[in-house]
């Protein structure tokens, strides 16, 4: 999600001549505009939060969702914060927020003995290294409380075990991390789950006094919660509804996400396909004739990512990792749940050089796609897959009026 | 085709090369691009199991992380280790397993690419592919130039 944005913006400005200071990640955090508001009754109102597809904090991104979540000191309805450029995210689970942005002195999580409870935020891309705080939570009309959250980058944590840093660079700011915070909503309720309850082992939970931190087991409880499950009705997933975009892209684009499945008049379930997911959160994908085991939609990446060797690569070093067709292509792969239903989609994989320079001020490029290795099972259907689409995400364990989660619907 | 070997259980009592995988700065497993010797002691160390599989032009150590997590060390008939995979619910020590690669990896990840669950490296030294979620990631890399003859790049995962 944060990434491809720069390739854009590092060919834009080698396209017009200019230099910039986003090429590589370099770019400073871009200007929060959160603002503390001060509200004396929350009115729950609506399910529906709006999602736009748009630059981001450094208006580099693309293909990149963001929303607005209130977050406010436990107990409180007028110790509160507003924070936009909250990137939604159906890989992760779980809210964090970049300290940066974070005006609220949010109490972090003690565990028994007195030492506070600290995250290493595993990526593939990096680490994101914070406590574990308290919050309630509002987004839209919904509202946890006392809800488990991640502050990354606190300087009250400053001290990064190696245990952690040794898993890749650091995204502890809102440049490196590409956003104000990230709302995980994926299939989990749990960020780690049961493999952090008995044992630190697994590295994302950290004992820390004021001098040292060792890893520590943590409860389900005390773990960073994806707040859906949280909320009082609608809280057995999500649905994301995103509006088809054109070939060539969009500029950005304004979307839902509503919350609940069959919970409300506006959400309910209907008739799409329905494919459960493994306990990885995983289904298959079946593409030129090869069932990759190991699929996921994913509303965190910014593309289509598979293997096809006949489709060219890009060569340019700001766009490796992306496909360079000569020519737009249509493909299409057949997706199966754990309970044997199918669907097959259709997409598009076109020039990413050439998305990126015909309209650079494009955010949202429904046919932007991405190399991966033939040596693994993974097709990684990022958020163009969401575009045009309604994509229900349930969460495990949790029931709908049509299956059990984990499962995604569309 | 495979000659499973649990070794891990013969080297745990070696004093000397506990001692030494205990001083070490970082949990050591081999390394990228460096001899595969380390790999028992540091079995030991974390009371990993190891098991160790022959194949025409190279040596498999698969060793079952205390996370849950399994790496996958390959390495050439020389010794050199010229592939690492994994797989499992946490990321792997990447520092002490890509070793002298570990900053091509930090790099390309604050350069273009798909965001915090998919990430590739593709450059003629060093090609890195790494995706996944939280619970369940997966990923490689290897030395293009490094690879044994006869071996394919689809072999190493």
């Amino acid at each position: 999600m944060d990434k491809f944005k720069r390739a854009l913006a590092c060919g834009i400005a080698l396209l017009i001549g200019i230099t910039t200071g986003s090429c590589g990640g370099g770019s400073p955090p871009g200007t929060s505009t959160t603002t503390t508001t001060t509200t004396t009754t929350v009115t729950p109102t609506s399910n529906v939060v709006a999602v736009t597809v748009d630059g981001g904090p450094s208006s580099n991104a693309v293909n990149t969702l963001y929303t607005t979540v209130t977050v406010c000191m436990p107990g409180s309805t007028t110790e509160c914060q507003t924070i936009d450029n909250i990137q939604v995210d159906t890989g992760s689970f779980g809210l964090r927020v970049l300290a940066s942005v974070l005006t609220l002195s949010l109490p972090v999580e003690q565990l028994s003995g007195g030492n506070a409870l600290v995250e290493c935020t595993q990526f593939v891309d990096g680490y994101s290294w914070g406590p574990v705080s308290t919050a309630d939570i509002q987004v839209s009309g919904e509202s946890a409380s006392s809800l488990p959250v991640q502050v990354i980058g606190s300087s009250n944590f400053a001290t990064v075990p190696s245990t952690c840093s040794s898993t890749g660079p650091a995204e502890d700011t809102v440049a490196q991390f590409g956003a104000n915070g990230i709302l995980g909503i994926g299939v989990f309720a749990q960020d780690c789950g049961p493999g952090c309850v008995g044992s630190g082992s697994p590295g994302y939970y950290y004992s820390c006094s004021q001098t040292a931190c060792s890893p520590t087991a943590a409860s389900l409880a005390s773990q960073v919660q994806n707040p859906v499950p949280l909320f009082a009705t609608d809280n057995n997933g999500t649905i994301l509804m995103l509006p088809n975009v054109p070939a060539d892209g969009a500029a950005t684009l304004a979307g839902s996400l509503i919350f609940g499945i069959d919970t409300e008049s506006n959400n309910a379930s209907g008739t799409q396909t329905v494919l459960t997911l493994d306990e990885s959160g995983f289904f298959t994908t079946s593409y030129n004739g090869t069932a990759l085991s190991t699929s996921f939609v994913d509303s965190g990446t910014n593309g289509i990512f598979f293997n096809d060797s006949s489709i060219t690569a890009c060569s340019s070093s700001d766009f490796s990792g992306f496909y360079c067709p000569a020519n737009t292509l249509n493909l299409s792969a057949t997706l199966t749940g754990v309970n044997n239903v199918s669907a097959t989609v259709d997409f598009s994989v076109a020039n990413a050089e050439t998305l990126a320079t015909d309209n650079p001020t494009f955010t949202a490029l429904p046919s932007l796609g991405g190399t991966y290795t033939s040596s693994t099972t993974t097709f990684d259907w990022g958020l163009p897959f969401y575009y045009g689409r309604r994509v229900a995400t349930a969460i495990q364990g949790y029931t709908t009026s049509v299956a059990t989660g984990p499962y995604v619907a569309f | 085709m495979f000659t499973p070997t649990v070794i891990g259980q013969k080297y745990r009592h070696f004093g000397a090369l506990l001692l030494v995988a205990v001083l070490a700065p970082h949990p050591a497993f081999a390394t990228l691009g460096e001899p595969e010797t380390s790999v028992a002691s540091d079995a030991a160390e974390f009371k990993a199991s190891v098991k160790s599989m022959e194949q025409a032009n190279y040596r498999v150590h698969q060793i079952q992380l205390p996370s849950g997590t399994v790496l996958r060390e390959f390495a050439a008939p020389d010794g050199i280790v010229f592939a690492v995979a994994w797989n499992g619910p946490s990321m792997p020590d990447l520092r002490q397993t890509l070793g002298a690669y570990f900053n091509a990896f930090a790099a390309a990840a604050k350069a273009p690419h798909g965001g915090h669950h998919m990430l590739q490296v593709q450059q003629d030294q060093f090609v890195m592919q790494s995706s996944g979620h939280m619970r369940a990631f997966t990923g490689r890399a290897y030395l293009p130039q490094a690879l044994p003859a006869g071996v394919a790049p689809d072999e190493l995962h």
